[in-house]
């Protein structure tokens, strides 16, 4: 809301500069967007003074609102503008008719207006500077009343109603052309205006289009209407917009003032567009008021609260001032009656807030708060990052929702979570891996000239099972591609392999408790021949694979992409340590090569190895893999290098030949492999 | 032979070794001499072998003798050994002199993002002051994210936050607070939680992502008090901008605190809404079931991305969503 700062002098004699104002209405908690100081040819030296009003202050969306917070800060008094009593002179046929949701409505006939009179000077200029249109002298007035005193008020053509208003709930699906031209069906919760003939305005949002005040109208119903919050929360939003009248409605509105207000516009279009006006017709369902129950202030419970020391002589006076009605009850109690401004004071801990408003936020004490001893807990992403990044990755943050076409390319699992008002259509599925994620800050980066990255993100993915429960994993996965390290003066790095990747994995899991195996696996999004599952505990906790061809093609890219991806809740690396005795007696090594088949795995063989080399065995490493020239088209040669310790002695040659042996024979029985002399 | 013979060759090998040894100029060349006179079958070694046919009394004399002679040899070899080593060395480091400005073969390093470096930051400062860190599920439900926070169907409230709704009549979190709830849920007070993670609103523009952090802290205690939540917002701030900084505290509105209230720093002479907070409402205790007679609670929140906008002078908010490696190999 904006309004012109010496509107304000019409209720409050204050003499502060607009800086003054904006800092105490801040400090109130009227959020100020802003001012603006200016020279008005009417209202002279001014400010335009913007507000952004919070859900609960409905009571501060007029001049009215803004001066009763000043009056209460600055110990002033509040008036209201002198309202002359218009003379009415004959009586209106219209009968009305409430009910419980838009309980109290007060209206009144205006004959034989001049609709072409000019605004006056002083309303059109504060209208201007509010940011409120010029339309003519009626729309203009009742504008100018809604600023003023918070009090939505409409004026229907007169000669376009039927009979008798009444407000009640719309019937299922009624139809309404609104004063914007747009056509609504209304819902059965939707409260509207009604003649005889049906509705003529959506009670408390917008006039009908049909009943509207034109430049040919000639009389007016002015109406002048309480209705409830509940009734009209949310009922422009679901129809998708918002008006002034609907925004001070749904937030409350005084429901005392409806006459008030009446009367102050007819005073306002006597003035301007004449006229014979008649008497007042109303109808009101008092018991259908807001009730204000009567709250208890325990001071001592508050003064705790704020770690403050006010007075019950100060809370009274504060209280005072806002309207509350205090009354002095127990020993350290007060009890209030909230006013009918104001829907946000209903407990205890309201009156707690106004009291620290008036104190002053900024004057209430500091206290540091003791720290409590916890035992620290690991966060596995923490660690499994830390990890990733000494080994020369960066972590990215993508939108956790992503395009249909990136789904379809790298997403995982049957269902999908999709947003239903999307910002945008590249962001309406809720991801099922982080690979597009990764993908996409690959090309953005390899756009920008980085032909060597090693990326990694962490974060939810949202998994929809048949029966539309979602539920989320955190995974951790990364790309890499390029260079394994960057092109040194001593020579050129090496293309990334997969087995760079699968040794990133391995050290993530190193320190992880229990057993990792790599395993085929089927993702459509990668090389068939060169990914692999992570099982672990007869899961599948994760992948590593090289992007299948057919995907990098369909990008564009030249290079390879690798990438591996984990879920983090399935690993623990809270394990305690504890100290192994190692073996104070030499090791023995053999180095053996195998000529085997292309389709036997390093793997295989390093299981026979390690369960024929006898209870002295240490270790294994393969040390070159060979295909090509000396060796059958088919076939593959293995070094692999076999390493035995005993705990308890100096191992004999002789044992070590034993177990070479048996090695050589199981390798040959069980995966046909021969010796390489 | 006899002793006045042994000791003319041991005087003669004396000073033969002397000058063999003083003129190799080579380790190798040395050895070989050394072998020559001390080895098994050196000089040496076939005097002492020859003590045989000496009478006894000579015997041990010349033994003796010899023995004088061996450790003469030993000392004159180790002493050349260590001068020619010496040498060796010189010449060795007088030819291996290096470029030292080529630079060093670095590996490159990794990068944290500069919103998980801020919330790893922020969460370390709250874990001191011994709190738990909690998180929950970002595909939320209205009662966790709405209902259970005071915030009615179709209350103005509501506005506040532009919600993305999904197919499974659940929504994307707007705000962590729905953790505060499940914490309070599942385990019995008091509780000192802090909850970062992932929200969403829909909203984009220069100074809003769609998706954004936030980190939720809440204390709930006997004595907690808007004292302590404000002494505790001030520590915090300084420990995370590692100076003093001027904070000011102002009303604001939240359906799930009261009091509420907005916290501003003074930067650049002005002043910067940085957290909101309050005493967490009595409707969101009761919900939980907290006994309001025992305890009373407060809460904060606040935007990740934009303490770190502070912290690292980031002007673009869209820059940690971009992740451009010229921007992530910054942090």
């Amino acid at each position: 809301m904006q309004f012109s700062k010496n509107w304000l002098k019409d209720f409050i004699d204050i003499d502060l500069s607009t800086e003054d104002i904006c800092a105490q209405l801040t400090m109130a908690g009227l959020e100020v967007d802003g001012f603006e100081n200016i020279n008005s040819k009417i209202t002279g030296k001014d400010s335009i003074i913007k507000l952004d009003i919070t859900p609960n202050r409905g009571d501060c969306f007029s001049v009215l609102g803004v001066a009763r917070e000043l009056a209460v800060i600055n110990n002033l008094k509040l008036h209201l503008p002198e309202i002359p009593k218009v003379h009415d002179t004959f009586k209106d046929s219209i009968k009305i008719k409430v009910c419980p949701e838009g309980p109290s409505y007060f209206g009144r006939t205006l004959k034989n207006i001049s609709i072409d009179s000019k605004t006056q000077p002083l309303i059109a200029e504060r209208l201007k500077l509010s940011d409120q249109k010029l339309i003519d002298p009626v729309v203009d007035i009742t504008n100018y009343i809604l600023l003023e005193l918070g009090q939505p008020l409409h004026a229907f053509d007169r000669d376009t109603l039927n009979g008798n208003i009444s407000v009640r709930t719309a019937q299922n699906k009624e139809q309404i052309t609104l004063l914007d031209d747009q056509q609504v069906e209304l819902d059965s919760d939707c409260l509207v205006i009604s003649d005889d003939k049906g509705a003529v305005a959506f009670a408390g949002i917008m006039g009908g289009k049909e009943t509207a005040v034109s430049n040919s109208t000639k009389s007016i119903f002015l109406e002048s209407a309480y209705f409830k919050p509940s009734s009209i929360r949310g009922k422009a939003r679901r129809y998708g917009f918002q008006t002034d009248a609907s925004l001070r409605f749904e937030r409350g509105v005084d429901f005392k003032i409806q006459e008030l207000a009446l009367e102050r516009a007819s005073a306002l279009l006597k003035e301007t567009v004449g006229g014979d006006f008649s008497s007042v017709a109303s109808s009101s369902l008092k018991n259908q008021f807001p009730k204000h129950k009567e709250i208890s202030l325990d001071l001592e419970r508050s003064n705790k609260i704020l770690g403050t020391n006010i007075s019950k002589k100060s809370a009274i006076r504060y209280l005072e001032g806002l309207g509350l009605d205090p009354k002095s009850s127990k020993k350290n109690s007060v009890s209030v009656v909230s006013p009918s401004w104001r829907y946000d004071i209903n407990i205890e801990a309201d009156l707690v807030e106004e009291l620290a408003r008036l104190e002053g936020y900024d004057s209430l004490p500091l206290q540091s708060l003791a720290p409590v001893y916890k035992k620290a807990k690991l966060d596995n992403a923490n660690h499994l990052s830390q990890t990733l990044v000494s080994k020369g990755f960066n972590e990215i943050i993508s939108y956790s929702f992503i395009s249909e076409q990136d789904h379809l390319l790298f997403g995982q699992g049957e269902g999908t979570l999709k947003v239903e008002n999307p910002i945008s259509q590249n962001m309406t599925i809720m991801r099922t891996s982080l690979v597009s994620g990764l993908v996409n800050t690959y090309l953005h980066n390899l756009n920008h000239g980085q032909e060597n990255q090693k990326l990694f993100e962490a974060g939810n993915i949202f998994i929809v099972k048949n029966s539309k429960k979602a539920s989320e994993k955190k995974i951790i996965a990364g790309l890499m591609s390029g260079k394994i390290s960057e092109s040194t003066w001593k020579g050129k790095s090496q293309d990334i392999s997969f087995y760079d990747l699968k040794g990133v994995v391995q050290d993530l899991l190193s320190k992880a408790e229990g057993t990792f195996s790599f395993e085929e696996n089927n993702l459509d999004f990668l090389h068939p021949g060169m990914s692999s599952n992570i099982k672990h505990k007869n899961k599948v906790i994760g992948f590593i694979g090289s992007l299948h061809p057919s995907h990098l093609d369909s990008l564009g890219l030249k290079k390879d992409l690798f990438i591996f991806s984990l879920e983090i809740e399935n690993l623990s690396f809270e394990s305690t340590k504890t100290y192994k005795q190692f073996s104070k007696y030499p090791t023995s090594s053999r180095d053996l090569a195998f000529i085997v088949n292309k389709t036997v795995n390093a793997g295989d063989i390093e299981e026979v190895i390690k369960s024929n080399a006898g209870e002295s065995f240490k270790e294994i490493q393969i040390f070159d893999v060979y295909e090509g020239k000396g060796i059958d088209e088919d076939k593959k040669s293995l070094a692999i290098s076999v390493t035995w310790q005993s705990l308890n002695d100096t191992l004999k040659d002789s044992d070590i030949d034993d177990a070479v042996t048996k090695i050589v024979n199981s390798v040959k029985n069980q995966l046909d492999g021969e010796l390489r002399v | 032979m006899n002793l006045e013979a042994l000791k003319q060759t041991i005087s003669d090998l004396k000073s033969l070794s002397k000058s063999q040894f003083g003129q190799s100029t080579l380790q190798s060349e040395l050895d070989d001499l050394y072998r020559s006179f001390l080895g098994k079958k050196g000089e040496v070694n076939l005097l002492l072998k020859s003590l045989g046919s000496m009478e006894p009394e000579t015997r041990k004399e010349a033994g003796k003798l010899l023995n004088i002679l061996k450790s003469d040899i030993e000392a004159d070899y180790l002493e050349l050994t260590s001068s020619l080593t010496k040498a060796a060395n010189q010449e060795k480091l007088a030819k291996e002199k290096i470029d030292i400005s080529l630079p060093g073969l670095q590996s490159k390093k990794g990068s944290l993002h500069p919103v998980s470096r801020t919330i790893q930051d922020i969460c370390s400062f709250f874990e001191r002051m011994g709190f738990d860190i909690e998180a929950g599920p970002e595909a939320e439900i209205d009662y966790y994210n709405f209902e259970a926070l005071n915030v009615p169907k179709d209350h103005p409230a509501k506005d506040m936050h532009d919600t993305f709704y999904l197919n499974n009549s659940g929504l994307l979190r707007t705000h962590t607070s729905p953790v505060q709830i499940r914490t309070m849920e599942k385990s019995e007070a008091p509780h000192r939680i802090i909850c970062p993670g992932k929200v969403y609103r829909k909203d984009s523009d220069l100074t809003h992502t769609p998706m954004f952090h936030q980190i939720e802290g809440l204390v709930v205690e006997e004595d907690a008090s808007f004292s302590q939540l404000k002494g505790l917002l001030n520590d915090f701030l300084e420990d995370f901008f590692g100076e003093e900084v001027e904070l000011r505290f102002r009303p604001s509105y939240f359906p799930f605190t009261e009091p509420s209230a907005e916290a501003d720093i003074r930067w650049n002479k002005n002043w910067l809404e940085v957290l909101g907070c309050g005493m967490v409402h009595p409707n969101v205790l009761e919900g939980v079931g907290v006994d309001t007679n025992k305890y009373t609670g407060f809460a904060f929140g606040l935007g990740v991305e934009r303490m770190a906008m502070l912290k690292y002078d980031i002007p673009d908010l869209r820059a940690f969503f971009e992740n451009d490696i010229r921007f992530l190999d910054q942090f």
